[in-house]
């Protein structure tokens, strides 16, 4: 194998990939990137335990030549050095060609490296991926989709499925769903697409997926294609390739826990209510559970409090837009609080409370795709 | 005036009691070891309020002679050693020929002893002042009795720990000796209650069963090795039994139970990364070896001795250990506590309805044994899976010896206690008895000698299993993934049962394998120090260490003298530690001192068992199943699967017998 490239795509697709190269694996030729060049251009593949991603580079993109492949050719490099060497290298073009022993040469300018490469025989296959369910939806709203909804993914592989995002799709609207069952973030997406009326889907994707996946797309609206079959997404945008498995096992049935009717609802100021709230934690955070008290006072006023015996304590003032219905008193965790108001990202919020041992909720006023949901801590 | 006079010799051998006799456990100790140098089978101790009432140990030995009987209460009169050369060829667990008057000095004693020949003798003796001198019946043997231990010694009476203490004392020292003498049969009566009773079958086994109990000597696995010096034998327990303190790790030499620090380390780092921190084996060790080569003229209780050639035998015996286990599958059971399969159970039943004559068990023992070779043999053809079979049969087989022994240990015992009550009672009449009791005993020895065979044989086996084993060098069986728990619990199954493996545990063991080696090669670059470390020692240290400095030359570390017992240090090796270079020097030179040597790869372990902690994935860590069985199949192929190298285990078995019994699908 030997090819020479343009070091700025060979950089841009290695660190792409490098997101899905595991740092501790079972399997040592995880560590590596795959290289292979076909008669297309060249294909980068990294894969861990959840995902893999991989990168294609072109030959040839309007009409400048970015690859010249002078063989074909596989070869697995070590991913962090690879990477790191490539980044360092003194010019723009770089020169790769693998010899005897899957030893790799690296040349550009008067640099010169020699890695041990691996046998790109032993790397594990990609998933093969039928068109079965498909539909594409544009990059920047499907990384909102994800950006609202992921932070709320459980983090412990307790209960594994929780540890995913829950997508369905039914009528071409999309609801994806997390939960770390102490709060719930929701997000619906109504999707123009060629998908039959009748097909509906329910999976469950990790949300460290998702994540990596908002790491490696980048913010325009070209549209990406997502094929979704039994146990892989695949998510197909311009030159890359994100697989994803799906958690298995079913996901709890979410709908039923979201009220529907409310006793009290209040409307801020987000901005003003969120910096508020960012406030009152900073001496939460030392105590148990970063809890803060949320209390209706009379003449719309919303005091947050905190209070943590060793350090001190904290009151503030908030000005409702609205007050409606009883009175109410509550304490919650200012993180979640804090996710919440961040994922919705709108002038104003409202707030529904339905009592104070009860889950309440929050919703923009402009945007109703949106719904978090907060579980209230019981405080003595 | 004369100011200084000679002391009364009942006087000086108060003064040697006080060394001597400590408390009552020394006096059964001291008579116990009498008893087993007059060559007695038969040891009986009965002790009352903890020996301080009674003490009294009866034995079928030798015996003494009527003339000798006074002079054994002299002062250094012995019959164990006659001159200078003999010091150094000490056999008998005595030799100083002061036990017995000191004894005598701060006790009532009355012993009644005979050699068999003519009549016997009694001697009573009071605060060492011998009231009478007759007599007596001619049992062959000795009967000791001392009683009202420190009755004149009112100072070192009220120092006397609680009766409970002083009996743990007297047990423990009888548990010592039984264990060195396993085939002398020995018995405790506290009070009228039997403590400690073993067999003398020579089987250390039997023993260890009754002072352990039959669970714990199942675990443990015999050891034995041997060089030009010394003779090693002995039973470890394996690494999932462990004790809080290191008192359960017996050593002996030539019979007799000693402390060396340095032989219980050896046993020690046998185990080294097999056991949790702050945890100690259970171990048996015997060490056989040329008098000439051990001093127990130490101190009147011969606990301590000093040992040429120590350094060899801690080898020896560390790497003993070292191989026993690696022959050894060491996953430890479930929760369940392993019972007696089916299978052996039903031989063993059919054992018991069998007559008493034991020539008839012979061909069934045989059979028994035939079948797993035979078996053996067909699955040798069959390749991987027949080492798993074959081992499930030779489990049978282990335990179908055990239900022997345990089944002879049941007949037995009506024996001992016949031959006790004839002790007490009619000593008169006792010389036919015991006559008696001797045939029924080299019957016995008879029996024993066909275990041994079935033993052996199946030693014998066990070897070639392992042969077979190391071929495929898997100690730990194919296992199949089923999945992950918590994304930190691997679950996997063969036709043995199911595995639960730790993942985190599991790599790490994979990596520590891995870097323990690469960690003792290191760059030979030097790194120039502007400002140069000065170590100062002592005057005893800087000459070892001038001694050695070519030792630490070889690692790159370079001592100049500087001044009286300075060394200056201008450079150092460009591997060590940023911030702690002097901790690092000062640890390899600690190491030179102690052993004359450096050893990097010890001194780097701990880095080693970091970076393999490190490298490792972590609990709550999701793995795909092809993860999973590359994670198995690497450490099938490590030379320590069961523990990670902070000893905690790695895969915990639950046979399929054990789950079916979980469930009540077996009562």
């Amino acid at each position: 194998m030997k090819f020479f490239i343009q070091k700025d795509r060979l950089i841009e697709a290695v660190s792409d990939v490098l997101k899905a190269v595991a740092s501790r694996t079972t399997i040592p030729i995880l560590v590596g990137i795959k290289i292979d060049t076909t008669d297309e251009g060249v294909y980068l593949t990294g894969s861990d335990s959840d995902i893999s991603i991989k990168s294609f580079i072109p030959r040839e993109e309007e009409d400048t030549e970015i690859v010249e492949i002078v063989e074909k050719g596989s070869i697995v490099l070590h991913a962090r050095f690879f990477s790191e060497v490539v980044r360092k290298l003194p010019e723009s073009i770089v020169e790769v060609s693998v010899e005897d022993q899957f030893k790799t040469v690296i040349r550009s300018g008067n640099a010169e490296f020699i890695i041990h490469g691996l046998d790109a025989e032993e790397y594990p296959r990609l998933p093969q991926i039928n068109q079965e369910n498909s539909f594409t939806m544009p990059t920047d709203l499907l990384k909102n989709v994800i950006k609202q909804t992921v932070f709320a993914v459980s983090t412990s592989e307790t209960r594994p499925i929780l540890t995913g995002v829950h997508w369905t799709f039914e009528n071409n609207e999309l609801i994806a769903v997390a939960t770390d069952s102490h709060r719930l973030a929701l997000k619906k997406a109504t999707l123009q697409t060629s998908l039959e009326q009748d097909q509906s889907f329910s999976i469950v994707i990790p949300g460290k997926s998702l994540t990596e996946l908002t790491k490696v797309l980048d913010d325009n609206q070209e549209p990406v294609e997502i094929i979704v079959t039994e146990n892989q997404i695949l998510f197909k945008a311009k030159n890359l390739l994100f697989y994803s498995r799906l958690l298995e096992g079913k996901y709890p049935d979410t709908s039923k826990l979201i009220p529907t009717d409310s006793k009290t609802t209040t409307k801020l100021n987000s901005k003003e209510f969120l910096e508020a709230v960012d406030r009152a934690s900073l001496l939460a955070r030392e105590g148990k559970n970063n809890v803060i008290k949320f209390a209706i006072l009379e003449n719309d006023i919303i005091e947050i409090s905190s209070y943590t015996p060793e350090i001190g304590k904290v009151v503030e003032k908030v000005k409702s837009l609205a007050v409606e219905g009883e009175d109410i008193k509550i304490s919650f965790s200012a993180k979640y609080m804090m996710d919440a108001l961040r994922a919705i990202d709108a002038t104003d919020i409202t707030i529904y409370f339905t009592g104070s041992m009860r889950p309440f909720i929050l919703k923009s006023d402009s945007d109703d795709t949106i719904l978090q949901l907060i579980l209230p801590v019981r405080t003595f | 005036m004369t100011k200084i006079i000679q002391l009364s010799e009942n006087l000086s051998n108060k003064i040697a009691a006080g060394e001597v006799v400590e408390r009552p456990a020394s006096v059964v100790k001291e008579l116990v070891e009498n008893a087993i140098d007059a060559k007695s089978t038969v040891i009986e101790v009965h002790v009352e309020e903890a020996g301080l009432q009674k003490i009294r140990v009866i034995d079928n030995g030798s015996g003494i002679d009527r003339e000798d009987v006074p002079l054994a209460f002299e002062r250094h009169a012995t019959s164990k050693i006659k001159n200078e050369q003999d010091l150094f060829r000490i056999r008998t667990l005595g030799f100083r020929g002061e036990a017995l008057p000191s004894i005598a000095s701060v006790s009532k004693v009355e012993v009644i002893t005979s050699t068999g020949v003519g009549e016997g003798t009694r001697i009573v003796i009071e605060g060492g002042v011998r009231k009478v001198l007759e007599p007596a019946s001619s049992r062959k043997g000795t009967d000791f009795t001392v009683s009202e231990l420190f009755y004149n010694t009112p100072a070192r009476l009220k120092y006397m720990k609680s009766l409970h203490t002083e009996l743990g004392n007297i047990t423990d020292c009888l548990n010592r000796i039984a264990l060195a003498h396993p085939e002398v049969a020995i018995k405790l009566v506290h009070n009228g209650r039997t403590l400690l009773q073993t067999n003398g079958n020579g089987d250390p086994r039997q023993v260890l069963a009754s002072i352990y109990g039959f669970k714990i000597v199942k675990k443990m696995i015999p050891i034995k090795a041997e060089n030009l010096d010394f003779k090693v034998e002995g039973f470890i327990a394996l690494p999932e039994i462990t004790r809080a303190s290191r008192n359960y790790i017996s050593t002996m030499i030539n019979g007799r139970f000693i402390k060396n620090y340095a032989l219980t380390n050896a046993v020690i780092a046998g185990y080294h990364t097999l056991l949790p921190i702050g945890r100690y084996p259970i171990a048996f060790l015997n060490v056989i070896m040329d008098p000439i080569l051990v001093d127990v003229n130490v101190h009147p209780a011969k606990l301590e001795v000093r040992l040429s050639k120590e350094k060899e035998l801690s080898e020896l015996i560390t790497n003993t250990i070292k191989q026993a286990f690696k022959k050894e599958t060491l996953i430890p059971d479930g929760a369940v506590p392993k019972t007696v399969k089916p299978k052996s159970e039903q031989i063993s039943l059919t054992l018991d309805h069998l007559p008493e004559d034991k020539r008839e068990q012979l061909p069934i023992t045989n059979n028994n044994n035939v079948k797993p070779r035979e078996i053996q043999t067909l699955n040798l053809n069959r390749g991987y899976e027949s080492s798993v079979l074959s081992k499930e049969e030779r489990e049978v087989a282990n335990k179908f010896v055990q239900s022997l022994m345990i089944d002879r240990k049941e007949r037995e015992e009506p024996t001992i206690i016949h031959e006790s009550t004839s002790l007490e009672t009619d000593v008169d009449e006792s010389t036919p008895l015991f006559t008696n009791d001797n045939s029924i005993h080299t019957n016995s020895t008879e029996n024993e000698s066909i275990v041994d065979e079935i033993i052996e044989n199946d030693t014998e086996q066990f070897e070639d299993i392992s042969e077979v084993k190391s071929v495929s060098s898997n100690r730990v069986p194919p296992l199949y993934p089923i999945g992950q728990m918590h994304g930190t619990y691997i679950f996997a199954e063969n036709e043995n049962g199911l595995y639960i493996i730790d993942q985190h545990a599991a790599q790490e063991r994979i990596k520590y394998e891995f870097y323990k080696e690469k960690i003792g090669d290191v760059p030979k670059d030097l790194q120039e120090l502007l400002i140069p470390i000065t170590l100062e020692f002592s005057n005893d240290e800087y000459i070892k260490l001038e001694e050695n400095l070519d030792e630490l030359k070889k690692v790159g570390l370079f001592l100049d003298p500087f001044g009286i017992n300075t060394f200056i240090v201008r450079s150092h090796p460009i591997w060590f530690p940023k911030g702690e270079e002097k901790e690092t020097i000062l640890e390899i030179i600690e190491q030179v001192l102690a052993m004359k040597k450096v050893d990097l790869k010890k001194l780097r372990e701990e880095t080693a068992i970091m970076m393999s902690c490190k490298g490792s994935i972590k609990a709550n860590h999701r793995l795909r199943n092809d993860e999973i069985q590359a994670l198995l199949d690497t450490l099938r192929k490590t030379s320590d699967p069961f523990t990670c190298p902070h000893g905690r285990p790695i895969i915990i078995h639950f046979s399929t017998y054990e789950m079916e019994k979980m469930f009540k699908r077996i009562m």
